[in-house]
């Protein structure tokens, strides 16, 4: 089997071992569940319940008249106990609903809907209803990725999965994937894309073998096999790598008549059109290698993660980081009371070996990072010049079109820290813009 | 929600994952690369050598630590590039070079070229050339007087007696009995300590392509450089021997492979790293047919080290997408739109 790709990126260990063989299971739910209301790209919700007021599972407790919004629904049965700020994985505070859950929960019922008989804007309302991000990570609502102001070529699935440690997008692939493939179908539907490409990294052999059995016979949809490459999963390099078109700087997938959307978020659509159901869940990766119990879970929004952990046999005694997302791009966390939100792919516990604490050194110009950055930037460059507070010169060197997958970190001799460098320079120019 | 103080949780940006990559691991490699070219010199010119050697590279780390300290520069890691520096230095002197001279040059190569330029990342010039052409340009001044000012300590390694011989380069510059090619490329006794063979340097340049340390492109361009112009304007003596005398002979080969490549001092792009590796190529040739043959390849190197900003800027290359947005905005090119099966 050829696989195709994209220029540069590297070559990571994959650490999937831990996980991409375990079931998806549930997590139960916990005494209390705290829902930010600003879990997306775009305009931040207001609660429409007030503290006291009963809720159950899959009713609307935020909303917002912004197009770039997504609503936020409870995630339990239970109560409103308090709409306050409550710390969020960015480290910041982010006003959120908590609800104390019921002991007793009853199952949702949802009506079915026959989702061939839905019109493209009956698809995007249901999506947007259910309150549907991209699921990968950016958590940009997917009703306003669907909204193209040009016409659609083609949409991709991503999955893709490069992160190493993550596998959850990988079960889903395995085990959801009719619901995988309807979806995809009417996120076509919903942007009238004649085609449907499925990309995969190599290493999923059991995920390719499963679409493709599904998507037999259906001339319109195809399987990208692609090479375990990082960052294969980004946007633009899948593109080049499945369609060999390159998305221009500063432009979007849709200037070339591509959209993306992750696995999870297929599945999400697929739920929301036929059942009507909210995204109040997700599945997400439990791994690392401080992890008591790897596995891919299912977990409702709002759930903090000392739960999960504890539900995942807790953590180990030389414990270094837990990352919320991929190692490459997640979020270490300074406290374990912090939620698991609609765009949260793993939570990853790493013992104190897999931490680096010995500092970074000046650039010695090895070329490492020019050579692997996925965008043709100068991560050196632009290293050295926000270091010394030069920043027109790192944006000149590229720094605005990074999009931070840490590869130039990973592969410097120095130990640089480069995504920090690109983060302090588009601050800079951000707060120079806005004056 | 207590358990965050207790856990004392490390925090950093991403990314979470570091390869196994750093400065003193590509060091102690190029030093192993230096290891065949090391033990030849020291086959030939024995325990002279050897001294020579561990000199330089004692003189190096020392030079380091006292330079440091009077910078004040915040501790940096010890990453062995002082004693990679002190071995090339060693490695381009002849033997019966006196010891205060590799001394000298050592101590100039660190102290000035590298820890006084910043440290290492921030040295324009390659440090050992550096140091190594500071005493050919400062022989005239010094020779008479630092000889006889260290005369009264009685240790010069020229007062040894060892194997002398005419360099090759010499030769071929001036006369005829050349040594064979063959000898030349596995293992001849004349010039510097890292011109005694050219199977060695080749064996250790491969270890660094190998490693990834090093791009072939530079030496590469260096050397089939080196070998056209040669053809060209050298092979009305030695017919199309020449080229490949060119090569075996003299620091084409300890330059391009261990110099030319030095991570601080080359260009980063590909690009680059050719533009730069043929030009060093004719000056090389330009020393050597029309200019005095000594120390023509460090020359050639130095002189280019100084372009390398300018060679970096103008060898940009387009970012992600922006070729293919420049195709786009042409007008009458229209975009071949490749789909996948």
């Amino acid at each position: 089997m050829t696989s195709k790709t994209f220029s540069q990126g590297v070559y990571l260990p994959h650490y999937k071992k831990f996980s991409e063989d375990k079931s998806i299971t549930v997590i139960s739910l916990p005494e209390e569940v705290v829902i930010p209301l600003h879990q997306h790209t775009g305009a931040p919700c207001h609660a429409v319940v007030k503290v006291g007021d009963t809720v159950k599972t899959g009713q609307k407790i935020g909303e917002s008249a912004a197009f770039v919004s997504a609503f936020i629904h409870a995630s339990a049965n239970g109560t409103v106990k308090a709409i306050e700020p409550r710390p969020y994985f960015n480290g910041l505070l982010v006003e959120s609903v908590v609800i104390s859950v019921n002991p007793e929960q009853e199952e949702p019922r949802w009506n079915e809907k026959d989702v061939t008989e839905l019109s493209r804007d009956e698809i995007k309302a249901a999506i947007k209803e259910a309150g549907i991000v991209g699921m990968g990570g950016a958590a940009f609502p997917t009703h306003v990725k669907l909204s193209p102001p040009k016409p659609i070529d083609a949409i991709i699935i991503n999955g893709c999965e490069c992160e190493p440690f993550l596998t959850c997008d990988h079960r889903m692939m395995v085990e959801m994937t009719d619901s995988l493939v309807e979806g995809a179908k009417l996120i076509a539907r919903a942007v009238e894309a004649p085609h449907i490409i499925f990309g995969v990294e190599a290493n999923k052999p059991d995920a390719i073998q499963a679409i493709g059995a599904k998507i037999a016979g259906d001339s319109n949809i195809e399987i990208a096999v692609l090479d375990v490459k990082y960052p294969q999963g980004s946007e633009k390099q899948l593109i080049k790598a499945a369609m060999n078109l390159e998305v221009p700087p500063g432009k979007l997938p849709f200037d070339v008549g591509v959209i993306v959307n992750n696995v999870a978020t297929a599945i999400a659509v697929y739920e929301a059109c036929r059942y009507q159901k909210p995204l109040y869940e997700r599945v997400l990766t439990f791994s690392g290698d401080g992890a008591a119990k790897p596995g891919n879970v299912k977990v409702r929004i709002g759930t903090p993660i000392s739960h999960v952990i504890d539900q995942c046999g807790g953590l180990p005694s030389q414990v270094g980081k837990v990352v919320l997302g991929g190692p490459m791009t997640g979020w270490a966390q300074s406290r374990l009371d912090v939620p698991v939100v609609k765009g949260t792919s793993g939570i990853l516990i790493f013992t104190s070996s897999m931490v680096d604490d010995y500092g970074h050194m000046d650039c010695v110009r090895c070329g490492k990072c020019v050579e692997h950055c996925p965008m043709y930037l100068y991560p050196n460059y632009i290293g050295v010049y926000a270091e010394t507070r030069r920043y027109p010169m790192a944006v000149e060197w590229g720094a605005m079109d990074c999009f931070e997958c840490g590869i130039c970190v990973y592969v410097c001799p120095s130990n640089r820290p480069i995504v920090q460098f690109v983060r302090d320079t588009k601050k800079h120019v951000a707060a120079r813009s806005s004056k | 929600m207590s358990m965050s103080s207790e856990l004392n949780l490390s925090v950093s940006t991403s990314p979470h994952l570091r390869s196994k990559e750093n400065v003193p691991n590509a060091m102690r490699d190029v030093a192993v690369s230096l290891l065949p070219v090391s033990a030849v010199s020291i086959y030939w010119f024995g325990l002279n050598a050897l001294f020579l050697i561990v000199l330089c590279m004692a003189t190096a780390l020392l030079t380091e630590v006292v330079f440091r300290k009077m910078l004040n520069r915040r501790s940096k890691r010890f990453d062995g590039s002082s004693l990679v520096t002190g071995l090339l230095i060693a490695l381009c002197f002849t033997v019966n070079t006196s010891w205060w001279t590799a001394v000298i040059a050592t101590v100039i190569g660190v102290g000035i070229a590298k820890e006084l330029m910043g440290g290492i990342g921030w040295n324009l010039f390659n440090p050992a050339l550096f140091g190594r052409v500071s005493v050919v340009i400062f022989a005239p001044l010094l020779l008479n007087e630092v000889n006889i000012a260290f005369k009264p300590l009685g240790f010069s390694l020229s007062t040894v007696d060892v194997v002398t011989q005419a360099t090759p380069l010499a030769l071929l510059k001036y006369g005829s009995g050349l040594p064979s090619l063959s000898s030349l490329f596995l293992s001849f006794p004349g010039g510097a300590l890292g011109e005694t063979s050219a199977l060695a340097l080749i064996a250790g340049g491969a270890y660094l392509i190998y490693r990834k340390h090093i791009r072939w492109q530079t030496p590469v361009s260096i050397i089939a450089t080196v070998f056209v112009i040669a053809l060209l304007l050298d092979s009305g003596r030695l017919g199309i021997a020449a080229p490949l005398y060119h090569i075996f002979s003299g620091g084409v080969l300890l330059g391009a492979i261990f110099m030319a490549t030095d991570w601080v001092t080359s260009p980063i792009t590909t690009k680059g790293k050719i533009i730069f590796g043929v030009s060093v190529g004719i000056l090389i040739m330009v020393f050597r047919l029309f200019l005095a043959p000594v120390e023509g390849t460090a020359f050639s190197i130095l002189i280019m080290n100084a372009f390398v900003p300018y060679i970096d800027r103008a060898t940009k290359r387009p970012r992600f997408g922006e070729v293919a947005a420049t195709a786009k905005m042409a007008p009458g090119v229209s975009q071949p739109v490749q789909r996948s099966v």
